[in-house]
């Protein structure tokens, strides 16, 4: 019945309304770029989901844990092949993503007697300079979406990721208002709480379009940083060192805090 | 089906963080030779070790100094004068060699990335008695080739452990890979027995013993003793007094590694050994 096309796209369509079902509940994440480097931060309540991959790269993800380990080990075992045959310098997200994880998700998703990975990723690889970073972000269906400039959009110094494409829209929205690369640790650090409480209340609104009010962005905020932990990482630009992954612990980021 | 180029196998090394493994697995690194019998041609009746070089590192008030000449010799003949002996391996490990160059580097690279590779799939750091088994192991898998007459390594590996109690630790191997912690001082290569008479006497008459030495101190006994091994034994390159050549001295702390400017050697080195 497959080798009919319509059946198919209907198919292909069951299993996207599949995954984005299981995606759906995923605790948001985001990822700002600001003057020393580039800032992960998400809240957790038991899994890790900030992750270094190698000297430059992080990944934060939702989805499966077991679909994340086996795209995680992937990515970690090519940066780090390429990083020992040839150099650091030559392991690139850009490769790496165009090249070997989109091709291998898309797979995946399009063959309907396999499984397809229940995952959803943000990458980002820090530069010397802000302008110089990079942010990607890779769906189950091996779908790429990339911070730079495109015809339809300027260049963002930021990326999100989410259970749900609005709550995602959502925090880009704001991110786009608010965020500047010139900022300290402690302002980017409360602007990605601020965004990733917006993500968070907006998972289970249907159909909204607009910002959620700022004084309800915060009590939710307070609300959720009472009974979960923070989790975040850093990318650092500080060229002095090769490995710039350093994660953050919830004691040292919680004096951070501001209204 | 076609094998995708990321290839995504069930039984993927990264569970086990296994770097080595993994290279292996991707043919990009010569397996462990299964039957170590010397290669037809290059046999010989009693094994020469050829470790041409001299290394030391002894512990000292702050921490363990890892000191190289840079003299790089292919039988009689000196083919650099700047070669960089010492290598740091990870923020808190340094790796000093004698040997064969090519073999040597190349396990100094494995070393690396497999103490990142663990670290970045097992979401923990290796620890201290891991890494040291780790060196151990690709010196094993190293031993065919040294009784194929190439490739033989002799290093040594100086580490600052923080667990159970903080406080520096080295070790030094031999050619097949049994690793021997010490606690003063070690030595390798070819002038070694120099260096290790000249530290012995240091440890146990000298002015104090070499635990209690201070940074300038440690300096100039390191200094002295590589000049005394590169005075009778000609692969050691010792002080090169004319070249302003200076042997590469590190040293580990719990600070991490920091390399000694030459500027701070050579003013040591006039002050006291000159």
């Amino acid at each position: 019945m497959i080798e009919e096309p319509y059946r198919w796209v209907e198919a292909i369509a069951n299993r996207r309304e599949y995954i984005e079902g299981q995606l759906a509940p995923g605790s948001p994440i985001a990822a700002l770029g600001y003057r020393d480097g580039i800032l992960f931060v998400t809240l957790g309540q038991t899994r890790q989901k900030i992750f270094e991959i190698y000297d430059r790269i992080a990944m934060g993800a939702i989805g499966h844990p077991g679909d994340i380990e086996r795209l995680r080990m992937a990515a970690i075992e090519l940066a780090s092949t390429e990083g020992f045959t040839r150099s650091a310098a030559d392991v690139s997200l850009r490769r790496l993503v165009h090249y070997s994880l989109s091709p291998v998700m898309k797979t995946a998703f399009e063959q309907i007697y396999g499984p397809p990975y229940l995952a959803r990723m943000l990458f980002a690889e820090v530069a010397e300079q802000p302008e110089g970073d990079l942010f990607l972000r890779v769906e189950y269906d091996g779908e790429i979406a990339i911070s730079g400039a495109t015809y339809a959009q300027a260049r963002r110094d930021f990326a999100a990721l989410s259970g749900t494409q609005q709550s995602r829209e959502l925090m880009e929205a704001f991110l786009a208002t608010q965020h500047t690369t010139d900022a300290n640790l402690a302002t980017t650090f409360n602007l990605a709480l601020d965004a990733w409480s917006i993500g968070h209340m907006t998972l289970q609104t249907t159909d909204t379009k607009k910002l959620p009010e700022r004084a309800a962005v915060r009590k939710h905020l307070q609300e959720q940083l009472a009974n979960a932990a923070i989790e975040a990482a850093l990318l650092e630009r500080d060229a002095g060192r090769a490995i710039r992954y350093r994660s953050l612990s919830d004691n040292e980021l919680r004096p951070l805090i501001h209204d | 089906m076609e094998r995708s180029p990321v290839a995504f196998d069930q039984n993927f090394s990264g569970a086990a963080g296994d770097f080595p493994a993994l290279l292996r697995r991707k043919g990009l690194l010569a397996p462990a030779a299964a039957n170590p019998l010397p290669l037809a041609g290059t046999s010989q009746k009693t094994w020469q070790p050829t470790e041409a070089t001299t290394i030391l590192a002894f512990k000292f008030s702050g921490g363990v100094l890892v000191a190289g000449d840079r003299r790089a010799t292919a039988g009689n003949t000196v083919v650099y004068d700047r070669a960089d002996k010492v290598l740091e391996i990870d923020r808190h490990s340094i790796m000093a060699i004698a040997g064969v160059p090519a073999t040597a580097w190349e396990m100094a690279r494995v070393l690396e990335h497999s103490f990142q590779y663990f670290r970045r799939t097992q979401l923990q750091e290796m620890s201290v008695d891991g890494k040291v088994r780790a060196l151990s192991k690709l010196l094993r898998d190293n031993f065919g080739f040294v009784m194929q007459g190439v490739g033989v390594v002799v290093p040594i590996f100086a580490t600052y452990d923080s667990h159970p109690k903080p406080e520096a630790r080295l070790y030094f191997y031999d050619a097949m890979g049994a690793q021997f912690e010490v606690a003063d001082y070690a030595a390798t290569g070819s002038g070694s027995p120099a260096v290790r008479g000249i530290l012995y006497y240091e440890n146990s008459w000298g002015a104090k013993p070499l635990k209690e030495l201070s940074e300038d101190e440690a300096v100039s006994i390191a200094l002295r003793a590589l000049d005394t091994a590169a005075e009778s034994d000609t692969s050691t390159g010792g002080v090169d007094r004319s070249g302003k050549i200076y042997p590469l001295i590190k040293i580990v702390s719990r600070k991490g590694i920091t390399t000694l400017p030459e500027s701070k050697i050579a003013a040591v080195f006039k002050a006291t050994v000159a």
